[in-house]
């Protein structure tokens, strides 16, 4: 592997330009800094050079006391070569187009020339290159190789053997960045082809990565072949919105049509890359379960309605307010409609019952790490894992439950030999590259936190109250081994590798368990005494958001308490509403109420609950039992058919609005895809429901309420909509 | 000229390949010597020997053994000896290890000794499976006796050697390729200096590693035991060849096999030694497969020696000596050369993936009688985008022959393209 750039720069010539660069530089980024390019197929500035395609030929020589340049007898790969002092590169010699078209016509020969109708057409580094620098006619007389055209590697992967140029770069992908070394090379010389293991199936929670690293057309999307052309397509930058990572990415739309998703570069979040689940877990867009205009339950039957029709019945149902009226959400909302779903419930139907939750624990508001104990739930960006001395990640499966910054972690681990510790009661991705695996028996997350608590007091590496020190005599590492079944001397390790620079991160899959409060204490107090950051992460896309803006019983927006009177007292006056005093009910209360009949009417947003919850049964007799259900979604789901009324609203990318990743990155997404039928976005419903109710100023635009929001919460101030970098801003 | 025997001396003899009768031969008096001495006067015995790499590109090997960080700070030195000998006409290595594996053993000892390595590999020919044995039963033997192991002859020196079979790569012989193999990857070269460190510096595991070629260690027991410069007058009269090599000859020879000459030799002589070529010479390709070919004429010129065979256009490689007579067509002979390059390409890159490939087809067609004009012309282009553009040498290798056969014997090229059939009327058909 060629030496790390270091911070010591040297001075080089590029076609006898001088220029100083940090010593080490690859030629191939070098020549970048005087606005050259060396065309590249192989080279991928994320992972290791490896110099196979030999595309990237240039002529290199070295600078001699008397001036004159000596050059080397052979021509170099710039991909490969770092910069050294009195280097000198030349790509643009004669020498140099002889050997790039020497290259092009090696790599066309057994190509086959189906452009015409391959998905990569017009977007294809092959065919770029070729038209720039290759040789306008091939020599070539002999059959060119055949090989399958369609070999499904997997699901999602189609691959087209005839078409690959051997460049690596997937197998690379496979080993160095997503790491489940799925794909490999089998055979030798031209017959070399990638492949799985053994032909099976290509396993991998990031598999789609490969489809847009490939230089050619060779690994397509399943979905996506012979789609679309790409000139046919529109190209938008958006945000991905299945899970609370948000990746940027572009959407990619024909007539309309959303077609296909791939990733944008943001170094903050995603550097470049995806998840399975995201780039090809759009496809609600185009959903023939779309809804597409309102409708209404008459005489037992939902039948289309005018939106008037349905606000009215809606105002109708919910004006008594109160107690008797709910709303739950789920993920996929912007923070503009979750902050004003809570306006219109506070301010107009008097209600705290909001609730985003489905986990088994809800914290209660003075439960929370924040209030108890002052620590801050969300504290590292995906960024800065990179630059952790160790990790612990606890209670989760990363890969599954935050991708993104499960990538990032295992680079941290790759580039930087950050320390892993990866505690799960199950096998989970992480555990490849982990410096130690704690492997627990289910439910047994409590004992653990404390044990590793108390193996850091009994180190003296952490002090503790003495209250918490008599109510740890329980969890001494021994207790703990024997609790949990992880290896005594393991979990001393284990406290033993957490400092100053390090971070504990779990997700809200923790809440799940059993003792989750005391699971989360131990934890936290552990980063407390060892001054590491600790980090509960949220999973659904906005599900920070939706904590954020006010969508709790007891939290309103900015995280002001309802038990505060002053202070949520003063919420209100900015909002300009007044805010009801008594708490609401959370979500499983909250179902329970509707089952038993004490909520009257509730009002679903982006959320089936029978999805959701743990508690079908408890759905059910809330479904059933609630008087007046209103179901506002993108699809139909199975709670739909319980609903009184129907709201079709619009997805995250047919509207403008803002999403709160799980590291609290603000990121706006615009509208990338026309409106859908009838469909609005949740705002604009909630708006009008309003105005509907009480006279006043209208919002008119997603910015306006964000306009609100920054006054409201103040936290917010970086994310009005002038703000908004590109990357995003972290509150 | 006579054979100069040095490492063949006792090859014929069995009981040279038992360690005592190895010790009855003065064996391991060069080990002993070397361990009586101070670390850095062993390598300057090899400088002052002018022993060059015999694995084909003759690089000097002191200059290896001396790259080596003299403080020992890695967890591991490493001493690798390349025993692939794929390169078609070569089979030196072979014989070295069956006949004399102790010599090979005792080289290795010898530069691990100077070079602070405590583990070393030799690294045998999948094919070789007798080699191998015979390696296995010395080494053993070495260990029982304490000649490797630890404080070996109660120097305080240890050193391991193991033995890894190749799995039928030629590629593997290329000494990156051999190190990724090593490790357990695909037989794939690995980026060189000064793309990353060399691998005196970074090699095998990124440690300290010295390789170098079978018969290259075979040498070093002889200069220790009799010192390099008396090792430096051999082969003298060349410009800077010192010592005695060992040739495969092949082909066209009444008594095929290998024979070891001091440089200076004359290719003639090595002939004659071989018991004289059968029929009329026609070209020898004189240092393995890849190198070029020369014709009669240029043989008749030729001394042995690394800069004196440059001179007639070609290189002493690995000393696989193929002689052709009048009957072979030049033709088909490198179009079997192509197929075996083109086979043994390891695909890692672009020049050598699809251009060995492309040369196979372009020669098989000329074969089977369907040669166009132009063709003769497209072959030295392909090379010429070929040579020095691929990743590792492997490329050059399967470049050179084309453009040596062409060079020395183009109006055979002319005539089976023209004709659809060889020039030559008996030629041999050659299995393909
Ligand atoms: C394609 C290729 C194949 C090679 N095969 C062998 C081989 O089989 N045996 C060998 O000793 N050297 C072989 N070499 C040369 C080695 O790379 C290396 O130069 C040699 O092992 C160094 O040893 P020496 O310095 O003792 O010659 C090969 C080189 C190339 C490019
Ligand atoms: S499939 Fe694509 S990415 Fe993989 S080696 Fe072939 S050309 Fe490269
Ligand atoms: S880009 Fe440099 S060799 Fe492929």
């Amino acid at each position: 592997m060629a030496a790390a750039p270091t911070t010591d720069t040297v001075t080089i010539s590029i076609n006898d330009v001088e220029i100083e660069v940090p010593k080490g530089e690859l030629i191939v980024d070098a020549v970048k800094r005087l606005g050259l390019e060396i065309p590249i197929f192989c080279y991928h500035s994320r992972m290791k050079p490896v110099g196979m395609c030999r595309m990237c030929l240039v002529e290199v020589g070295f600078k001699q006391p008397d001036g004159s340049v000596r050059k080397m007898p052979k021509p170099q790969a710039g991909c490969t070569l770092p910069a050294s002092e009195g280097m000198a590169v030349y790509t643009d010699t004669e020498l140099v187009h002889k050997d790039r078209r020497g290259v092009l016509e090696f790599l066309l020969i057994n190509h086959p020339l189906d452009c015409p109708i391959c998905d990569r057409g017009g977007e294809c580094p092959l065919q770029n290159n070729t038209l720039f620098y290759g040789p306008s006619t091939s020599r070539f007389i002999e059959l060119k190789r055949h090989l399958p055209k369609a070999f499904p590697l997997s699901r999602y992967v189609t691959l087209d053997l005839e078409r690959c140029i051997q460049c690596g770069r997937c197998v690379r992908f496979t080993e160095e960045i997503s790491g489940d070394a799925q794909l490999a090379f089998r055979f030798r010389g031209a017959n070399m082809q990638p492949t799985s293991f053994q032909l099976t199936e290509f396993e991998s929670k990031f598999s789609g990565n490969v489809i847009e690293i490939c230089p050619v057309g060779a690994l397509t999307s399943t979905k996506y072949r012979f789609r679309a052309r790409p000139w046919d397509l529109e190209t938008k930058p958006a945000i991905c919105t299945v899970c609370s990572n948000g990746c940027s990415v572009w959407f990619d739309y024909r007539v309309g049509k959303f077609v296909r998703l791939n990733g944008r570069v943001n170094e903050a979040v995603n550097e470049e890359w995806t998840c399975d689940r995201g780039k090809f877990g759009h496809d609600f867009y185009n959903s023939p379960k779309r809804l597409l205009a309102p409708a209404l339950r008459k005489e037992d039957a939902l039948r289309t309605a005018n939106w008037a029709e349905a606000y009215a019945a809606i105002l109708e149902a919910f004006e008594p307010g109160g107690n008797a009226v709910a709303a739950l959400t789920g993920p996929m909302v912007s923070n503009e409609s979750y902050y004003l779903l809570q306006k219109l419930f506070r301010g107009v139907f008097r209600s705290n019952n909001l609730d985003h939750r489905w986990t088994r624990h809800l914290s209660a508001a003075s439960d929370r790490l924040e209030s108890k104990m002052g620590m801050p739930t969300v504290a590292t960006s995906i960024e800065a894992f990179e630059h952790k001395s160790a990790v612990l990640a606890i209670g989760t499966s990363l890969a599954d439950e935050e991708p993104i910054l499960f990538l990032r972690l295992r680079k941290a681990w790759f580039k930087n030999g950050t320390k892993v510790v990866v505690a799960c009661d199950r096998d989970t991705d992480a555990d490849s590259f982990a410096h130690l695996v704690l492997r627990y028996r289910p439910g047994t997350e409590m004992a653990l936190a404390g044990g590793l608590l108390a193996a850091a007091v009994e180190s003296g590496r952490a002090t503790v109250p003495d209250p918490v020190r008599e109510d740890l005599k329980r969890y001494s590492p021994s207790a703990a081994a024997s609790a949990t079944g992880v290896p005594e001397d393991r979990i001393r390790e284990a406290a033993d590798i957490l400092g100053p620079n390090a971070a504990i991160v779990t997700t809200h899959r923790l809440l799940d368990v059993a003792d989750a409060q005391g699971t989360l204490e131990y934890l936290a107090g552990l980063a407390m005494c060892l001054r590491a950051e600790f980090n509960l992460y949220a999973l659904g896309a906005n599900d920070q958001g939706a904590l954020e803006l006010g969508i709790h019983p007891e939290l309103l927006p900015s995280g002001v308490a309802l038990a505060d009177a002053e202070a949520a007292a003063e919420v209100g006056r900015t909002m300009g509403i007044e805010i009801p005093r008594e708490p609401g009910l959370g979500t499983h209360e909250l179902l329970r109420a509707c089952a038993d009949g004490r909520i009257k009417a509730l009002w679903l947003v982006g959320c089936d609950p029978f999805a959701l919850h743990a508690d079908r049964d408890l759905v059910q007799r809330a479904l059933e039992g609630v008087e007046f259900l209103v179901v506002q979604d993108i699809v139909e789901t199975e709670a739909t058919s319980y609903a009184s009324v129907i709201l079709p609203m619009l997805g995250p990318a047919e509207q403008d609005g803002t999403y709160t990743n799980m590291e609290r990155r603000v990121q706006r997404l615009r509208q990338v895809i026309p409106d859908a039928g009838d469909a609005k976005p949740a705002w604009r419903i909630f708006a009008e429901a309003m105005l509907r109710a009480q006279p006043q100023t209208p919002f008119f635009s997603a910015e306006e309420i964000m306009e609100e929001i920054a006054r409201v919460a103040p936290a917010f101030e970086v994310a009005r909509y002038d703000r908004l970098g590109h990357e995003g801003t972290r509150l | 000229m006579a054979e100069t025997k040095l490492l063949l001396e006792h090859a014929h003899d069995p009981s040279y390949r038992t360690l005592d009768g190895y010790l009855a031969k003065g064996g391991y008096a060069g080990l002993k010597r070397a361990l009586g001495m101070d670390r850095q006067a062993v390598i300057d015995q090899v400088k002052a020997s002018g022993l060059r790499g015999r694995g084909g590109a003759g690089f000097p090997t002191w200059i290896k053994w001396n790259g080596i960080e003299k403080d020992k700070h890695a967890p591991h030195h490493f001493m690798l000896c390349n025993a692939d000998e794929g390169e078609p006409g070569t089979f030196k290595d072979k014989q070295l290890m069956e006949e004399t594996p102790f010599l090979v053993i005792e080289g290795m000892t010898i530069g691990g000794y100077a070079t602070q390595a405590d583990t070393g590999y030799v690294y045998i020919r999948g094919e070789f499976v007798d080699a191998a044995r015979a390696m296995r039963k010395a080494i053993d033997e070495a260990y029982a006796a304490g000649y490797l192991g630890k404080n070996i002859l109660g120097s305080g020196y240890d050193f391991d050697l193991h033995i890894h079979m190749g799995a039928g790569s030629y590629e593997c012989g290329e000494e990156s390729a051999l190190m990724s193999s090593l490790m357990g990857e695909r037989g794939m070269p690995r980026l060189k200096f000064p793309h990353a460190p060399l691998p005196t510096v970074a090699g095998l595991w990124d440690l300290p590693t010295v390789i170098n070629n079978v018969e290259t260690y075979a040498v070093a027991p002889f200069i220790l035991e009799r010192g390099g410069e008396w090792y430096s007058t051999l082969g003298a009269s060349t410009k800077n060849s010192r010592g005695t090599k060992v040739f495969s000859v092949s082909g066209h020879v009444n008594k095929p096999g290998n024979y070891e000459i001091d440089f200076g030799t004359t290719l003639l002589d090595l002939f004659a030694l071989a018991g004289g070529v059968k029929g009329t010479l026609k070209a020898c390709v004189p240092g393995g497969s890849s190198v070029p070919m020369i014709d009669a004429d240029a043989c008749s010129k030729a001394v042995i020696g690394y800069e004196e065979m440059a001179e007639v256009g070609s290189m002493v490689g690995s000393g696989g000596c193929i002689v052709l007579n009048d009957q072979v067509c030049i033709v088909k002979f490198i179009w079997r050369t192509a197929l075996f390059y083109a086979n043994e390409s390891c695909g890692k890159c672009t020049p050598c993936r699809e251009g060995t490939r492309w040369l196979l087809q372009i020669l098989e067609r000329i074969v089977k009688g369907n040669g166009q004009p132009g063709d003769k012309e497209l072959l030295l282009e392909i090379c010429s985008q070929i040579d020095g553009r691929s990743f590792c040498g492997l490329g050059d290798a399967a470049a050179w022959p084309v453009v040596g056969a062409i060079k020395a014997f183009p109006q055979e090229f002319d005539y089976y393209i023209a004709n659809g059939r060889s020039m030559v009327e008996s030629d041999l058909v050659l299995v393909g």
